[in-house]
C-alpha cells in the first residue's frame, strides 16, 4: 500500500546544529504512528517540515505519492495535514470559537456566519467527543481544554493527518487518558495520528507503529508488536538506561526542613499559597506532585528566600528562616536547583567554571579577602566538571553553548558540591536527555543516602514516584495529602492532582471530584 | 572544540565592528576634506604634529587624554553592573568644586596628603552624587538615564550657584573659586603644556578596576549582577546593594575627573568649565565596548583626534569641525548597537537588568 505521507532524505540545518540528517519517515492511512526520541532528537523539527512552517534544505515530500513543496502552514493544511504545536498558539483573550474559526471563517454574503460556526463546532466536538465551551474565552480554559481547542481548530481546518507534539506534556494522567480517548475516536473516524512523545509506557499504549529519532536520525520503526520498552530506550539513548533506580529505604533522621502553615501570594489565583504545611527529614526525598501552576513555584520561592511569604512559619533544623534573604537562607545550608536554568540557574555570559564557583566564591580555600584565587577555582572547575560529566569538558567554555542537560549538570554540580543539609529540587530533569535524567536522578538519591534532606518538585509523577520515601500532591497551592511512596499510585496522585483528598482518592469518590 | 571557537568569533566580532567604523569614519572625514579641495597629506600631517609635535602639542593630547580616560572608566564601571551613568558630567561637576573647595580652605598639609585628601572627598562627592540614581534604580526601578540626566543639570547649576554667589573669588570678574593651595596641585610633567601627574593617578585607576573587576570577588559579583540579576539573587548574592554600590563607584570615578581638572589643569573651579568631558566618556566607553581594558586606547585615539585638530585647524585652515564629524561618523557606526540599547532603555522606561 502507498503511504499517506512520505518523507524522503531530509536534511535541515540550523545555525548551531544539523537537526535533520536525512531523515525518512513513511505515514499509513489511519495509523496512529508514535515519533519518539529524546529532546533535541529533532522530532518538531521534523514535523514542522511536513506542517510547511519549516522548509528544509533538502529532501522531498510526498502526500499519496505525490511530491509536493510546503511554502507554509497553509499549504499543508490544505492537504489534509493539521498540527498542535508543543506550545499552544491560540489567542488568549479570545474565545475558543473565535480561535477555532479564525482565519477560515465561515461567510454568509461576506458576514461572519456565527451560527454556522457555533452548529459545525459542537458537532465536531461531539463526534470525537472533545469537550469545549465554544464562549469561553481560552485564557479562562485549562490547559487541557486548550489542548482540545487546538485538536478542533486543526480538524475544523479539514486535517486529515492530525500531529501532536508531545501533547501530554502537560496533562494529569487522567487528562491524558481522555486524550487517549479522543485519539482512539480519532482513529475510528479513519484519521492519521502522529503522536510524538518520549514516555514510552504511554507510546506503547496507544500507537500501531513507532519511529524513534535521536540526534537527528531516525533509528527505526517498529511495530508495536515487535517494541518493548526497553528496545525502543536502547535506540533512543544508544545504550542501556536505568530510570527507575531507588535504592533501598533508609532510615530518615531528625526533621530538616519545617513548614507550618504557611501562605504566600501566587502569580494567579490558583497558585496561592494557602496554609501549606509538611517537613522533610534527613535522609528521605519527600516529592512534590502537581500540575504545573499549582503553588510549587510560590512554594519553592518562598523556601528559598526569593519570594516573601505573609503567614506562618518554615525552620531549617530548628532556627526560623521565614522571609531571610536567599543569601542568608544559603547560609542555613540550604541548596537550590531552581526550576528555570535559563534565567534563574546559570549566568549564560560565564564560563562553566564561573557558574560552578558561584556559591562557594565568599569561602577559602576559592578566595582570600576578596581576592579570587584562580588556580584553586580552576582545580575545583576541572574538578566538578570530571566529577559529573559535563560536556564539554572544559571549563573555560560559556555556559550559552552546553546542551540541556550539561546545563543542568552545571547546576547540580555547584548545588550539591555545597554539601547542603537540604537540597531543594525544583523539576531537576525537566527538558534534558535521558542519560542526563538518569545521571541527575542516581545523584539525588546518593544525596539521600548521604543523609541530606531533599524535597523533590516535580510534574513527572513517574520520577516521584521512582525517587520519592513520601509524596505530597499540591492542588491550588493547597496540600491535597503526603502519601507514603509504598502506597501511592499513578490513579490515586492523579485524582489527587486534580483536586481530591487522599481519602476521597482512595474511595473511588474522586472521579465524580473530577467531573463537577 | 566547536562552541570555544564561536566563542572567540563573537569575541572578535566587536573589536572588529569598532575598527571598521574607524576606518569608515577616516574615509568619510578624508572624503569631505578632499571635495573641500584640502591637501589631504598636508591635512594629516597637520593633524599629527598637532597631535605629537614638541612637548607642548604632546603634552597637550596628554592633558585631553586624562578626563577621556577617566570618564570613560567611569561609565564603563557602572556598565558592568548593566547600570548606564549617563551622570558622569552631573558627578565631575560636584567634584571639581568639593576638590576647589578644600584645595583652597585645608593650609599647611605636605602635598602629598593634600592632594590625596582632596581627590578622596572629591571622589565621596561624586559618589553621592551618583549614590542617588543608583538607589532609585535598584529600588524602585526608575529609570537611571533619565535620573542621572536630570541630576546632571542639578550639579551644574547648583555648582555655578556656589561659584557665582558663595565660593567666588572677589578678586576676578568671571565667577570662578579662589585658586588652590600649591600644596594641591598636581606637578606638570611637561611644560609649556598643562599635562601633569594625574596621567599616573588616572592609569594607575584604570590598572586597580581591571584588577577589581578580574580578580576579586566584589568583580564577580558585579558581572553576575550586570549579566544576569535573576541568577545573581538566586546564588545569594546582594543584587540591590551592588548595584547601587557600583554606580557609587562609578560616580567616585567621575568626582575624581572633576577634582583632576581642578587640581591639574585650572588651580580653580570654573564656571561651566567642562566642554562635556562626562558624555565623551560615553563615547569612549562605547567604542571600547565597555572593556576596561581598552578604554585607555580608545581614549587615547580620541585625545590625538582632538588635539590633532587644533592644529589642523591651525595650519591648514580645515575646520576641526570636521574632526567632530569623523568622530560623530565613527560613534555612529561603532556604537549605534549600544546607543540603540539605551533607547530601548529609556523608552521602556526600565533597565536591563532586574534587581529583586
Ligand atoms: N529554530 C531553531 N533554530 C536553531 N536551532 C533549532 C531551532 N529549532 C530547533 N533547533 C535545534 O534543532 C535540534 C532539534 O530540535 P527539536 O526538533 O525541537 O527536537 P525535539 O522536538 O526532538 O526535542 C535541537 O538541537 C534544537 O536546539
Ligand atoms: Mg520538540
Amino acid at each position: 500500500m502507498e503511504p499517506l505521507v512520505k518523507l524522503s532524505g531530509i536534511i535541515k540545518q540550523f545555525p548551531n546544529v544539523v537537526a535533520l540528517k536525512e531523515v525518512d519517515f513513511s505515514l499509513r492511512e489511519g495509523e496512529v504512528h508514535s515519533l519518539v526520541g529524546e529532546n533535541g532528537a529533532g522530532k518538531s523539527t521534523l514535523m514542522n517540515v511536513l506542517y510547511g512552517v519549516i522548509q528544509p534544505d533538502r529532501g522531498d515530500i510526498f502526500i499519496r505519492g505525490e511530491k509536493q513543496h510546503f511554502h507554509s502552514a497553509r499549504d499543508a493544511m490544505n492537504l489534509g495535514i493539521g498540527m498542535v504545536h508543543q506550545e499552544f498558539m491560540l489567542a488568549p483573550t479570545m474565545t475558543v470559537l473565535e480561535n477555532i474559526i479564525l482565519g477560515f471563517e465561515p461567510t454568509k454574503r461576506s458576514v461572519l456566519d456565527y451560527d454556522l460556526a457555533y452548529e459545525q463546532i459542537t458537532e465536531l466536538s461531539r463526534e470525537y467527543g472533545l469537550a469545549v465551551r465554544p464562549e469561553s474565552k481560552i485564557m479562562d480554559n485549562s490547559v487541557g481544554e486548550a489542548q482540545r481547542v487546538e485538536i478542533l481548530k486543526a480538524l475544523y481546518r479539514g486535517a486529515e493527518v492530525l500531529i501532536l507534539d508531545e501533547p501530554t506534556a502537560v496533562l494529569t494522567p487522567q487528562e491524558t487518558d481522555e486524550l487517549f480517548r479522543v485519539i482512539a475516536s480519532l482513529k475510528q473516524h479513519g484519521k492519521t495520528v502522529i503522536f510524538i512523545s518520549h514516555k514510552l509506557q504511554e507510546v506503547m499504549e496507544i500507537s500501531d507503529r513507532i519511529t524513534v529519532m535521536r540526534d537527528g536520525k531516525v533509528q527505526g520503526t517498529l511495530d508495536v508488536a515487535d517494541a518493548t520498552k526497553e528496545k525502543l530506550a536502547v535506540l533512543m539513548v544508544g545504550r542501556e538506561v536505568f530510570l527507575n533506580i531507588k535504592a533501598a529505604s533508609t532510615k530518615a533522621g531528625p526533621v530538616v526542613l519545617d513548614v507550618r502553615g504557611i501562605s504566600a501570594r501566587g502569580r494567579r489565583k490558583l497558585s496561592e499559597l494557602t496554609d501549606v504545611s509538611f517537613q522533610v527529614r534527613a535522609g528521605e526525598i519527600l516529592g512534590i506532585a502537581g500540575v504545573d501552576g499549582n503553588g510549587q513555584s510560590e512554594l519553592v520561592e518562598a523556601l528559598t528566600g526569593l519570594g516573601r511569604v505573609d503567614q506562618g512559619e518554615i525552620l531549617i533544623s530548628g532556627t526560623p528562616i521565614t522571609n531571610l534573604s536567599p543569601g542568608q537562607i544559603r547560609k542555613k545550608r540550604v541548596a537550590h536547583i531552581p526550576e528555570d536554568r535559563n534565567t534563574s540557574g546559570l549566568c549564560k555570559e560565564m564560563t562553566i567554571g564561573e557558574n560552578l564557583i558561584a556559591i562557594t566564591l565568599d569561602q577559602p580555600p576559592l578566595s582570600k579577602h576578596g581576592v579570587i584565587r584562580s588556580r584553586e577555582v580552576n582545580e575545583l572547575a576541572a574538578k566538578l566538571v570530571k566529577e559529573y560529566d559535563i560536556r564539554p569538558a572544559n571549563h573555560r567554555i560559556r555556559t550559552a553553548n552546553l546542551s540541556g542537560g550539561n546545563k543542568q549538570k552545571v547546576i547540580v554540580a555547584r548545588e550539591v558540591s555545597e554539601d547542603a543539609d537540604l537540597l531543594i529540587a525544583a523539576h531537576p530533569t525537566r527538558g534534558v536527555d535521558i542519560g542526563s535524567i538518569e545521571f541527575i536522578r542516581s545523584i539525588l538519591l546518593a544525596q539521600r543516602e548521604q543523609g541530606k534532606a531533599i524535597l523533590l518538585v516535580s510534574a513527572d509523577l513517574e520520577e516521584i514516584m521512582s525517587l520519592s520515601d513520601r509524596i505530597a500532591v499540591m492542588y491550588e497551592g493547597k496540600i491535597m495529602g503526603i502519601v507514603p511512596a509504598a502506597e501511592a499510585n499513578e490513579r490515586v496522585l492523579g485524582l489527587m492532582m486534580a483536586g481530591a483528598t487522599y481519602d476521597e482518592a482512595t474511595q473511588g469518590k474522586g472521579d465524580e471530584v473530577i467531573e463537577a | 572544540m566547536k562552541p570555544s571557537i564561536l566563542d572567540r568569533l563573537s569575541k572578535l566580532q566587536s573589536p572588529i565592528n569598532v575598527l571598521a567604523a574607524v576606518l569608515l569614519g577616516l574615509v568619510i572625514g578624508t572624503a569631505l576634506m578632499a571635495i573641500q579641495g584640502h591637501n589631504i597629506i598636508e591635512a594629516y600631517t597637520a593633524l599629527f604634529n598637532g597631535a605629537f609635535n614638541g612637548r607642548f602639542n604632546f603634552g597637550g593630547t596628554l592633558e585631553r587624554f586624562v578626563p577621556l580616560l577617566l570618564s570613560g572608566l567611569a561609565f564603563a564601571v557602572a556598565s558592568q553592573a548593566s547600570v548606564f551613568n549617563v551622570g558622569v558630567e552631573g558627578q565631575l561637576y560636584f567634584g571639581a568644586i568639593v576638590a576647589a573647595y578644600f584645595g583652597y580652605v585645608i593650609v599647611g598639609l605636605p602635598s602629598v596628603l593634600h592632594v590625596a585628601l582632596v581627590l578622596l572627598l572629591a571622589g565621596l562627592a561624586g559618589a553621592i552624587w551618583a549614590f542617588i540614581p543608583g538607589f532609585l534604580r535598584a529600588t524602585w526601578r526608575v529609570n537611571e538615564v533619565c535620573t542621572t540626566i536630570m541630576l546632571n543639570y542639578v550639579a551644574i547649576f547648583f555648582t555655578s550657584y556656589i561659584v557665582n554667589h558663595v565660593f567666588k573669588n572677589p578678586n576676578i570678574g568671571v565667577p570662578q573659586t579662589p585658586t588652590i593651595q600649591d600644596s594641591a596641585r598636581l606637578a606638570r610633567i611637561m611644560m609649556p603644556s598643562r599635562a601633569n601627574t594625574g596621567i599616573f593617578i588616572a592609569l594607575g585607576m584604570v590598572v586597580f578596576f581591571i584588577w577589581l573587576m578580574d580578580y576579586t570577588t566584589i568583580g564577580y559579583k558585579i558581572k553576575a549582577v550586570g549579566f544576569n540579576a535573576h541568577f545573581a539573587t538566586y546564588v545569594g548574592f546582594r543584587s540591590r546593594w551592588i548595584m547601587i554600590g557600583t554606580m557609587a563607584l562609578s560616580g567616585l570615578i567621575g568626582g575624581i575627573t572633576g577634582a583632576m581638572q581642578v587640581i591639574g589643569i585650572h588651580g580653580y573651579f570654573l564656571d561651566n568649565f567642562s566642554v562635556g568631558y562626562g558624555f565623551d566618556g560615553i563615547m569612549v566607553a562605547l567604542l571600547a565596548r565597555n572593556n576596561l581594558k581598552a578604554i585607555p586606547f580608545v581614549a587615547f585615539f580620541l585625545a590625538v583626534l582632538k588635539s590633532g585638530a587644533i592644529g589642523m585647524e591651525r595650519f591648514t585652515g580645515i575646520p576641526r569641525e570636521l574632526i567632530g564629524i569623523m568622530e560623530a561618523v565613527i560613534i555612529l557606526f561603532a556604537a549605534a548597537e549600544a546607543l540603540i540599547v539605551i533607547r530601548k532603555r529609556v523608552s521602556l522606561g526600565k533597565g536591563g537588568a532586574e534587581v529583586v
